[in-house]
């Protein structure tokens, strides 16, 4: 096999080549991850310089601890937000991306409308919506006041607030998702569908019978690039859309923590949002890891050989 | 001092070499006109004194202000001069970082200084930080509002009931603004609540006599404040934008008329009198609404002190000082007054405002300033001393949050408290 | 059934104009709120804030104010110091490891790559508090004490690189990538050895092997990873918020919110002039390298 017939034999050229990738990932991921493992077990405050060992007792805080009611939220509202992301952004995009791939005129118009936005960042998108659904000088509340009468508070309620941060995070990566789809779409051949119409397939049935199917493997991708997303890459929509809050209704007892509170969110606010707390935060970035750790072995699991091709690493 | 400064900055000329100016690096939390307020004073002391250059700093916030000067001191990278919150005053003593104002060499006069101000930045005994903008609460009344609904704006309410009785009048009214009253969603509030009715936040005399290891968020007079803020919230008389501690947004609520009362700091006497004013609808101070049948013990100075930090040359410790001093002098704190509302902190200027007859002819400052003079000497009112003072912020904030969610006042507060006792416990244990 | 079939291929009117619709609602919903944004920042101030959508003239003014006087001048000017480094090394770095495990006889070679696609699970952002201290803390004074902090590498980070503030901890960081070692060993492994044993036969060296025939024969994954890697660091925002504590180093994503907490009230002109300006570097980089792009991905996902 072409493994085993290599064309250049210098050992020290092969090293030279790999160690800038190398040390430059012992040194900014092994080493900080294993340092998220120590600190983990460490009381720290920034402000005092002070580090005291103390076991597993961060971990003990964030699951039976005083603060474990709020950690529970934060991980369920997480999962929440993130299924809501992932399934309602998949289904739009590839409507979208369906539709795009139509053969009419202008279609090739239509399309670089569609994925312009591909390098839309959560920041960007983040601000934009807080001006457009700004309660006193947004234009959707203008708009409501002239047609309804009303005025919601979008970043007071708590069920608005977290509709609305979904609702941004699906928005900005429309672009994103929109572009893979078509590119897959694009490589589907058209006389397949054409030989399903013969067979007398209706649209809907081609669509479940062809192109669904076809599409399945980009879907997986998208799948586990949006929830990485969804996780990690939505915290600067985040921090200037809501920064975590509000909290949820007592009724549901979904008071311990804001709403829109996810993670990672919850992770920057207890390491660097004052209390400066790094060994509780790094506690949560060891529950973190394994996450992340679960998900790759799932992904590698049914995904095959398929490309990991997401922005990370 | 001066002297000296002559003399090495003649000595800079004999040498003749382009001598680098020492800088004198000063992190602050403020934006816009304020920082620029503190520009223009660092640019005149700057050009007075030759040798130092003073570098103003600003940073996003307060707990900003702190964390980065804290890390830069870690880093070997100390600035000279750090504005800290009132609540951070525990924390920046506790860390070591810092050197008391009155042991730097050369002489530091504290007796020009108003008492309730120089008690809070008192720590068993020593003067730590030297006073700069000092605020505390009042509310602000929407006159046009008041007229509306019935009411003497001249007569504005002082208690929690008067406040929810003024609300079911511009209720009747037929009033159409969103609210009745708002404020940021803000701990310091609460705090000032507490003081009115002479209740300690901690034990141990509120931290002074010794580190507080209990707060009090479930005695009596914390339970009136939750309670009045929950009845105020079910009426639909309450209002905020869902952030906590967002002065800004509270407010923009009230400076766009939708909401007849707004408690808010001192500092923003300026701007929301003027806003007022160009609105047609004049906005005037009141005393802050206490609980019902308190006795008005007084409020807690607000705002934030200015730090030296160790680490930085002896000679800058005391350029940093004399910078300080220049930028807090009677005439300084005058227009710093004028510009903002806050407090002058010095007796000196506020008799020159008084002689020139400020405080008669701008009543909405006065008020305000009156409430401070009133204030009744007593631990409640010298205000607390916590480490994690600004983490118990978050947590009564967010016990308030969920009680306007619909929780139980009595809930809320047990875990308030249970928490803060946490993180009492947690930060004490590093002694 | 011929019907059926016509119909497929050519569609009624009605059904055309049902899809031209629809199209047209999708467009809006994808790129209404950057219209919406880009109409605000031409508006004048104080039409801004109210419902008017009716485009200004002051474009140029709240860019400029934006500029110079909120600083977006130099989030920017930090942000394409650092997407330009990070996008070049990284390319870079990835290339020649790629190519070390294709071309190159390494003992444990799958050990090695494995290493290297492990660092996948480990996104940046949860590392940000181990990363932290690490980049932040000061350097250690000597050399006992970097060799004690070798020897003890799982006592908490006592010393750093001392870079807050600085653009090497926001560029440093991120030169390797498993991405991109992962996709240049795909590309590389569908190369034909034919070429490279042409050039071994040539007498071509290492370096000129990867200049002369690697380099041209990867254009569209080189463009894919660029654009990737380009959009990535351009957008990020965690990392550069806490590690960054100076406005004069900040990047521009960060920027945009230091640019609305500005001041008492927002000025949202200026605000939505920003959010357009930062948007534009990393749209022209995705339309310049679009067709790579589409191609360089569409190679690698078929294997």
């Amino acid at each position: 096999m072409r493994e085993g017939t290599p064309v250049f034999r210098s050992r020290t050229t092969a090293w030279l080549l790999l160690v800038p990738t190398l040390v430059i990932l012992v040194i900014f991921l092994y080493y900080p991850a294993a340092q998220s493992f120590v600190l983990s077990m460490y009381r720290s405050n920034l402000i005092l310089g002070t580090r005291k060992f103390i076991g597993l007792d961060n971990f003990r805080e964030l699951f039976t601890g005083l603060l474990a009611p709020m950690y529970r939220q934060v991980v369920l509202q997480s999962i929440v937000f993130s299924a809501a992301v992932v399934i309602l952004g998949l289904a739009i995009s590839m409507a979208f991306a369906m539709l795009a791939n139509q053969k009419v005129t202008g279609a090739r118009f239509y399309r670089l409308l569609l994925i312009w936005p591909f390098a839309l960042s959560p920041a960007i998108a983040g601000t934009i919506f807080s001006f457009l659904f700004n309660p006193q000088v947004g234009a959707v509340n203008h708009f409501l006041r002239m047609t309804l009468g009303i005025a919601p508070r979008w970043l007071d309620n708590p069920i608005l607030a977290f509709s609305l941060v979904v609702g941004a995070a699906i928005w900005k990566e429309l672009g994103y998702n929109i572009v893979f789809y078509l590119a897959a779409l694009q490589n589907i051949p058209g006389e397949l569908n054409e030989a399903a119409a013969i067979d007398g397939a209706n649209a809907w049935q081609r669509f479940r019978s062809v192109t669904l199917p076809l599409l399945s493997p980009m879907t997986f991708f998208l799948v586990f690039t949006n929830v990485a997303y969804a996780f990690f890459e939505v915290f600067g929509l985040i921090d200037i859309l809501t920064k975590g809050g509000p909290v949820g209704p007592s009724a549901l007892h979904l008071d311990n923590a804001g709403l829109t509170t996810t993670m990672i969110y919850r992770m920057y606010q207890d390491g660097f949002g004052g209390t400066g707390s790094l060994g509780f935060a790094g506690a949560q970035g060891v529950v973190l890891l394994f996450l992340v750790a679960g998900i790759t072995v799932l992904q590698f699991r049914y995904g095959g050989r398929n490309v990991h091709y997401g922005g990370g690493s | 001092m001066k002297r000296l400064t002559i003399v090495i900055s003649l000595l800079a000329l004999l040498v003749g070499t382009a001598y680098a100016q020492t800088k004198i690096d000063f992190f602050e939390a403020f934006s816009g006109p304020r920082q620029q307020w503190i520009q223009d004073r660092a640019n005149e002391w700057n050009k007075q004194n030759p040798n130092y250059e003073v570098v103003v700093t600003p940073k996003s916030s307060y707990r900003d202000t702190l964390n980065s000067a804290i890390l830069a001191a870690r880093q070997g990278n100390p600035p000279a001069l750090v504005q800290i919150f009132e609540v951070g005053s525990q924390q920046a003593k506790d860390s070591g970082l810092f050197v008391p104002v009155g042991s730097i060499p050369g002489a530091f006069d504290t007796s020009d200084y108003i008492k309730p101000v120089l008690d809070y930045y008192t720590i068993d005994g020593t003067v730590n930080s030297i006073p700069f903008n000092s605020s505390n609460a009042v509310m602000y009344v929407n006159n046009a509002l008041m007229t509306k609904a019935g009411l003497d704006p001249k007569n504005p309410p002082k208690t929690y009931s008067g406040i929810i009785k003024a609300c079911d009048a511009l209720r009747a009214a037929g009033d159409t603004t969103d609210s009745c009253i708002t404020f940021a969603l803000h701990s310091w509030f609460f705090e000032q609540w507490m003081a009115e009715q002479n209740a300690p936040m901690a034990n141990n005399g509120n931290g002074r006599d010794g580190r507080a290891t209990q707060v009090l968020l479930t005695s009596q007079p914390a339970l009136n404040i939750v309670n009045w803020i929950k009845e105020l919230n079910d009426k639909g008389y309450y209002t905020y934008t869902g952030k906590l501690e967002d002065w800004n947004g509270s407010e923009a609520i009230f400076l766009q008329g939708q909401s007849m009362f707004h408690i808010d700091s001192t500092s923003e006497v300026n701007t929301i009198t003027k806003a007022g004013k160009d609105g047609g609808w004049i906005a005037t101070t009141a005393e802050l609404p206490i609980a019902d049948g308190a006795d008005r013990a007084g409020v807690v100075i607000g705002g934030a002190s200015v730090w030296i930090m160790k680490g930085v040359p002896a000679d800058v410790q005391q350029a940093a000082r004399s910078f300080i001093e220049y930028m807090t002098n009677t005439d300084n704190m005058i227009s710093w007054h004028k510009l903002t509302g806050y407090f002058p902190v010095r007796i000196s200027s506020i008799n020159k405002l008084d002689q020139a007859g400020w405080f008669r002819d701008n009543p909405n400052y006065a008020v305000a300033f009156n409430q401070l003079l009133q204030t009744k000497s007593s631990t409640a009112t010298a205000g607390a001393l916590m480490g994690p003072y600004p983490q118990i912020r978050t947590i009564i904030e967010e016990a308030i949050q969920k009680v306007l969610n619909g929780a139980s006042v009595d809930s809320a507060m047990n875990q308030a408290e249970q928490l803060a006792n946490q993180a009492l416990q947690q930060y004490n244990s590093n002694f | 059934m011929a019907t059926r079939t016509a119909s497929a291929r050519q569609r009624r009117p009605k059904t055309r104009w049902l899809i031209h619709l629809l199209l047209i609602v999708s467009c809006l919903v994808v790129t209404g709120p950057i219209l919406f944004a880009l109409i605000k920042a031409t508006q004048p101030t104080t039409q801004v804030i109210s419902a008017s959508l009716i485009p200004g003239a002051q474009l140029w003014h709240n860019v400029s104010n934006a500029w110079v006087q909120a600083d977006l001048g130099i989030y920017m000017r930090n942000s394409f110091i650092i997407a330009f480094a990070v996008t070049f090394g990284k390319t870079l770095f990835s290339l020649m490891a790629g190519m070390a495990l294709v071309y190159f006889r390494i003992p444990f070679k799958p050990v090695v790559f494995g290493f290297i696609l492990l660092t996948l699970m480990m996104p940046t952002q949860v590392l940000i508090v181990g990363l932290f201290d690490l980049v932040s803390k000061q350097a250690p004074p000597t050399w006992q004490a970097l060799f004690s902090w070798i020897a003890h590498p799982l006592a908490p980070t006592p010393y750093g690189f001392n870079w807050s503030n600085s653009y090497w901890a926001i560029i440093v960081p991120f030169l390797a990538s498993a991405t991109g070692v992962f996709l240049f060993r795909q590309h590389f492994m569908s190369i034909p050895l034919s070429l490279a044993d042409a050039a071994k036969i040539d007498g071509a060296g290492p370096l000129r092997f990867l200049m002369s025939i690697l380099v041209p024969m990867s254009t569209n994954t080189i463009g894919a990873l660029a654009v990737i890697q380009f959009v990535y660091v351009w957008n990020q925002y965690l990392w550069p918020l806490v590690i960054i504590r100076r406005t004069d180093r900040q990047v521009v994503q960060v920027g945009l919110n230091l640019i609305i907490s500005q001041g008492q009230d927002t000025d949202w002109g200026l605000v939505m002039a920003g959010a357009i300006v930062a948007l534009i570097p990393p749209l022209i980089v995705f339309m310049l390298l679009q067709e790579q792009f589409m191609r360089g991905f569409a190679l690698s996902s078929e294997k």
